[in-house]
């Protein structure tokens, strides 16, 4: 008997800088899917996508089926990847560069839609691949090159947003091999849309401003599904810098049991019902 | 025998049901039948009409002058009493437009019972039968009318013509934004998903739409989507990354009147550039261009096979006036079959390392990529020659030429009886047919005949040929609406002197 094809790693060497925050988030996503594998799936299940830049790499060191898309559109490649198979367990990387600005309509849709698919934000609070501009999330202040005054406008709060948009899943860790796996078990109990945001500091443009000791888990008695709670867990860190007092939650904001974008389709279903993509499905 | 009959009032009034359902009858009946809308971007008010063109010979555009307005009110007789016949009719009255249907029927020689067949598939029976018959009796003078055989012909628009296509291609997925004249593919293909098992979805913009085009392609699914120019501007950065990832999306493209906004729903020939050059970098496509419903049908499943076969992009062409006119037809299409020969793997936007999958910088990496590309270009073009790329009509030996694509073959056909001249439509916009540069090179005169302003098939041609076609022998319509047959003959004519 053959045995199955369990090698998630490629042949493909690292290009990120030496300590990036993006090995740990590779070393929890590989480790997650490893435990995934064991459980008895097969890389076959899932399906990776990443838009441009660093965190896009991942797509680089993950021997997944899947797609290195343009920047900022992770979001609309994976919904298709999604619907062209929708047995397949699709996971879709994107940076705050591209996720909050070039591609922002995307993410408001797919947590509108509910498509179930998981979505992680790389976010290091600046355009790093393209050394150091601010993204829609730097904190006011920030001073590069094409900046020279500083950043004038207050950063997104991009759970606030996802929440607003009827996100089904809202999460947030910190770019530790460990929080990182954690999220990804939890998450994949979830069926609908599950946005799980990053924090992972760019060591070169926008150091580690001692966020880590800032970090506070998201007591277990919070209860997930009370929209209200999660809102205002939301407003206790406005992703504008940190000082002595600044708490950061992490963990999962919110969670919500509803239909999903494939159950309003019949033919969705019923490929799920199969077990079929539409190649092997005959009409 | 000819008729060109023009119904108009505002919008809302009814005037496209009373067009369409008269139409089908007529078609019915055996008659060919053409029908043009020219309508403007308002939903209730203004004045719009529409201009059916029926014969018992081959008809597929309409006429400059009129021989029946029918007013759904005033506005349409002002407006158009100048385009009317000395000798022809007007058919007005306070009214609503079943009422009209019924004087037609009656004039046209039409059995009520037609009409009656119709007005049960609509809604408010009652009340338009009331009306119907109210207008049937009425009516007390016939024209004149050549009765002819009955056949059975389709009675289709272009935009039926690429959801049939389609279809008939086993398409899996259809994503689209709405945008005119685009949409009518969207609503058909919607309203098919139960009868086919197809499924169509409208995403938040048309990069949505060509990124989840691409997302769905990769996994083996057939996948279209559809747009019109400015919603294509938006999808050029995907159709890059079709060419670089070797991804099998069927673009279809419905032109209408630019730039920017442009004349949104209004015709014009003029993002053939556009469709052959969007996106950055070098890369294989296809673009196709038909010029009536039966060889729209033909060309869709062509893109289709052609994508699948050679991983690549295929591009469509319509526009407003092939996608929302109506045309009967008695050819059947040849469908060209494909199956789903795309294996879902490791997709790339970057250059990719193929052992991997992964991004790659390394130069004869790159190189052997882009070779690669090069032979499948080359590949293609070979295997293109076996569809019709280009057709010749009219009398094929004479020494004057007109050369044309997509929608204006219908006027062109209508006009060049009887001339001593020859018409080539171009299909095959990418690759470019060989053959044509033969076949123009014994013409001692060739003129082009264009919806756009620049004469933009003149350049194609000149590109692949080294043929150049002079501004004085271009026949250029601008402003956004269609030639017209009568007028068409008078500036051929000119021409040839």
């Amino acid at each position: 008997m053959k045995t199955k094809d369990t090698n998630i790693n490629t042949t493909t060497k690292p290009t990120w800088c030496p300590g990036c925050f993006n090995f740990q988030i590779l070393a929890g996503f590989k480790s997650f899917l490893a435990g995934e594998l064991k459980k008895g799936k097969s890389k076959e299940d899932f399906a990776i996508c990443s838009g441009i830049a660093c965190q896009g790499k991942i797509f680089d060191y993950v021997n997944l089926n899947g797609l290195n898309t343009l920047h900022g559109r992770e979001l609309p490649t994976a919904l298709g990847m999604k619907i062209g198979n929708p047995n397949l367990d699709v996971y879709a990387f994107g940076g705050d560069g591209g996720t909050y600005s070039e591609g922002i309509s995307h993410l408001i849709h797919a947590a509108k839609q509910n498509i179930d698919i998981t979505l992680t934000v790389h976010n290091n609070q600046v355009f790093a691949l393209t050394v150091g501009q601010p993204t829609a999330v730097t904190e006011q202040g920030y001073v590069d090159k094409t900046t020279p005054e500083g950043v004038f406008s207050k950063p997104l709060n991009p759970i606030k947003l996802m929440l607003n948009s009827n996100c089904s899943f809202v999460a947030r860790v910190f770019a530790d091999v460990k929080q990182v796996e954690e999220v990804y078990k939890e998450a994949s109990k979830h069926r609908g849309f599950k946005f799980i945001e990053i924090i992972q500091p760019c060591i070169i443009f926008h150091a580690d401003k001692g966020y880590k000791e800032h970090l506070k888990i998201i007591d277990k008695k919070h209860d997930v599904h009370d929209f209200d709670k999660a809102m205002k867990l939301a407003s206790e860190w406005d992703y504008d810098g940190v000082d002595k007092g600044s708490k950061i939650p992490v963990g999962i904001f919110y969670k919500e049991k509803r239909p999903t974008l494939e159950d309003k389709h019949w033919q969705l279903k019923k490929l799920i019902k199969k077990k079929k993509s539409w190649k092997e499905f005959k009409r | 025998m000819k008729y060109n009959i023009l119904f108009g009032g505002k919008a809302g009034q009814g005037a496209n049901i009373l067009t369409h359902i008269l139409a089908e009858s007529l078609a019915e009946e055996g008659y060919h039948v053409f029908y043009y809308r020219d309508y403007k971007s308002l939903i209730r008010g203004g004045h719009g009409f529409n201009v059916l063109t029926f014969s018992d010979k081959p008809v597929h555009s309409n006429e400059s002058k009129m021989d029946v307005l029918v007013a759904l009110d005033e506005e349409t007789i002002n407006l158009h009493k100048k385009e009317l016949k000395k000798e022809g009719v007007i058919i007005e009255g306070k009214h609503e437009n079943m009422y009209f249907a019924g004087r037609m029927y009656k004039a046209l020689g039409i059995d009520f019972s037609l009409l009656d067949k119709k007005l049960k598939e609509l809604r408010r029976y009652e009340e338009n039968l009331k009306q119907a018959k109210e207008g049937y009796n009425s009516q007390k003078k016939g024209f004149e009318i050549v009765k002819i055989k009955k056949e059975k012909r389709d009675f289709l628009s272009g935009s039926i013509a690429i959801t049939e296509g389609a279809i008939k291609s086993g398409i899996d997925c259809y994503y689209a934004y709405p945008m005119t004249p685009a949409t009518a593919v969207l609503e058909h293909l919607a309203q098919k998903q139960k009868e086919h098992g197809h499924l169509t979805l409208e995403l938040e913009n048309e990069i949505a739409v060509a990124n989840a085009g691409c997302g769905s392609a990769i996994t083996g699914a057939k996948t279209m989507i559809g747009t019109s120019g400015g919603g294509f501007a938006l999808m050029t950065e995907a159709l890059s990354m079709c060419g670089v990832a070797e991804i099998p999306l069927v673009f279809y493209l419905a032109q209408r009147a630019g730039p920017a906004s442009g004349v949104a729903t209004y015709t014009a020939q003029a993002d053939l550039h556009m469709a052959r050059h969007a996106g950055h970098g070098e890369f294989p496509r296809v673009v196709l261009a038909s010029g009536d419903p039966t060889e729209t049908q033909e060309i869709t499943s062509q893109a289709f096979y052609l994508s699948q076969k050679y991983s690549c992009p295929s591009i469509i062409l319509s526009d407003k006036h092939l996608a929302e006119s109506y045309y009967t037809s008695k050819r059947k299409p040849i469908i060209t079959k494909v199956g789903n020969l795309t294996k879902f793997g490791r997709y790339n936007s970057y250059e990719k390392d193929s052992k991997t999958g992964s991004a790659t910088e390394d130069a004869e990496i790159i190189k052997k990529n882009v070779e690669e590309r090069k032979k499948k270009w080359e590949n293609l073009k070979k295997e293109c020659e076996k569809f019709n790329g280009y057709k010749i009509y009219g009398k094929k030996d004479s020494k004057n030429c007109i050369v044309f694509w997509g929608s204006t073959k219908g006027a062109i056909l209508d006009s060049i009886e009887g001339l001593d001249v020859c018409a080539i439509q171009i299909l095959y916009i990418e690759p470019f047919p060989r053959k044509v540069q033969k076949i123009l090179e014994n013409k001692k005169k060739i003129i082009s005949i264009e919806n756009n302003a620049t004469g933009q098939l003149c350049d194609v041609i000149r590109e692949h040929t080294g043929i150049l076609i002079s501004d004085k022998n271009k026949i250029l319509r601008y402003d956004a609406r269609p030639f017209l047959c009568d007028e068409l003959k008078k500036e051929i004519e000119r021409k040839l002197k």
